[in-house]
């Protein structure tokens, strides 16, 4: 009995341990395709710039032109003696004369005011829209920083965005559009690379229902031969060694 | 996109028969490969005694002194026991004052049969173990794979419209059984040749020896009886 036990103990932990080895293999390898669930979607974004539009100048407004004061209507006086007329006369002038100054005054004074209000408002406008351009301007640093600083991965992440949208246009440009492709028609493909970007397979893992479309999408990957991916081995490792892509073109007609 | 089926569930959602024919294969791998490990343990320790043994024997050593150091021995490996059976077959022979060599050499090659066959036995266990897992686990993998997929296809038959991936889970977990079959079989089978092999090389050990005793005991009792 204890020979038994002695004889069989270490051939029975050999094989329990042989067998466990082999499960956890069968376990750990089942998926040997294990497909990266990162799909290169039609890139949303558009290159663009921030322009600050300049407010063009306010023009200046002018003050509504002032009705010239008629010139009195001279009253047609009889003529009466001389000294009389003159002294008349001359009091008419002053008058007159007080009556166009006065006049003058008050159409400066109300151009001037005018002018100012005109200025005020120009530069209020001014200061808004420089507010406006700067919380913008701001806020766009202000989010790229706090992106920059997200983390490493992030980082990382946005790099290979930007090359996944370089060979998304790479697959777009690539394609030629069958007659039968029709707008919303997508279809997902499986790509492996290697580091040097040339494309080693492409199979489509989803189709669209349209078979000349899938095979459209495959052939635009084909053709397309080699993409640019980046040098970083970790990044390349990690997004580009295989990864699905989703081919939407956007642009069609119908 | 449906998720990949682990091979865990699938073997968890096969019917209850494909699981027993599952669980039997396992069990019939497990016990195969102690078998395996126990043989080969065992058949090399066998080799080394053959080895140790022959080389005391040729060192030109005593035989009655031999046989008095094995005779105190509680254990015996096997070519100690058939050298001791042969040897006391002899002593008691010769004792008896017959004196005839011939009976005497033919009791002494019937002790050493004796002790031979009871050796070869030894080496012998669990092969047949081993043979009959190699040859039938794929069958029984192969059954559990037919019922599986026999069951596969009768629930096709309820559905309206049969796609491929209603079918093919049940016939991937139907394929586990033939794989643990298959699993099975082919240590099972390299085992059995190699140890089969293997003993026999050590019964032809055992039996040149034999000879060779032999040939000094006939010697020895000839050149008494002269």
């Amino acid at each position: 009995m204890f020979d038994a036990i002695r004889q069989y103990s270490v051939p029975l932990v050999l094989a329990l341990v042989l067998h466990g080895l082999a499960g956890m293999a069968l376990y750990a390898n089942w998926n040997p395709t294990d497909r990266e669930k990162r799909i290169i979607e039609p890139p949303r974004a558009v290159q663009s710039s921030l322009i600050v539009l300049e407010p063009e100048p306010a023009p200046a407004r002018t003050p509504p032109a002032q009705p010239k004061p008629q010139p009195k209507p001279e009253p047609a006086q009889p003529k009466p003696d001389p000294a009389a007329e003159q002294a008349k006369r001359e009091a008419e002038a002053k008058r007159e004369a007080e009556a166009k100054r006065q006049a003058e005054a008050q159409r400066d004074a109300e151009r001037r005011a005018a002018e100012e209000r005109a200025r005020q408002e120009a530069e209020a406008r001014h200061q808004r829209l420089d507010e406006l351009a700067r919380s913008a301007f701001e806020e766009a640093l202000e989010s790229e920083a706090s992106e920059l600083a997200a983390s490493e991965a992030a980082q990382a992440e946005a790099v290979a965005q930007s090359y996944r949208r370089g060979i998304y246009e790479a697959v777009v440009a690539n394609w030629s559009r069958p007659p039968s492709a029709r707008n919303r028609m997508e279809a997902e493909l499986l790509v492996e690379l290697v580091p040097t970007g040339d494309v080693v397979s492409v199979t489509v893992i989803e189709s669209s229902g349209n078979a000349a479309f899938d095979r459209s999408a495959e052939a635009a990957v084909r053709k397309a031969r080699n993409f640019e991916v980046p040098k970083d081995p970790d990044i390349f490792e990690a997004h580009f060694r295989r990864f699905t892509l989703l081919f939407r073109p956007e642009d069609l007609l119908r | 996109m449906p998720e990949q089926l682990s091979i865990f569930e699938l073997i968890a959602n096969a019917s209850p028969l494909v699981q027993l024919v599952m669980l039997l294969l396992l069990l019939a791998s497990l016990i195969s490969w102690v078998m395996i490990f126990q043989r080969w343990f065992f058949l090399r320790r066998v080799q080394g005694e053959i080895e140790d043994f022959e080389d005391h024997f040729w060192s030109g050593i005593d035989l009655r002194q031999l046989y008095g150091e094995l005779a105190d021995e509680d254990a015996l490996t096997g070519i100690e026991t058939a050298f001791v059976a042969g040897f006391k077959e002899f002593t008691r022979l010769s004792e008896d004052g017959s004196g005839d060599p011939d009976a005497i050499m033919q009791g002494v090659q019937r002790a050493m049969r004796i002790a031979l066959t009871r050796e070869e036995e030894r080496l012998e266990t669990h092969l047949p173990f081993l043979a009959t897992v190699g040859s039938t686990s794929p069958y029984v993998g192969l059954f559990g794979t037919v019922w599986g997929i026999m069951n596969s296809f009768r629930s096709l038959a309820n559905m309206t419209q049969a796609t491929l991936a209603s079918v093919a889970p049940g016939i991937s977990e139907a394929l586990v059984a033939t794989a643990m079959g298959l699993f099975a079989a082919i240590p099972a089978v390299i085992g059995y040749n190699r140890f089969s092999a293997r003993v026999e090389a050590l019964m032809n050990r055992y039996e040149a020896f034999s000879e060779e005793l032999q040939g000094i005991l006939h010697r020895v009792a000839h050149a008494r009886q002269g």
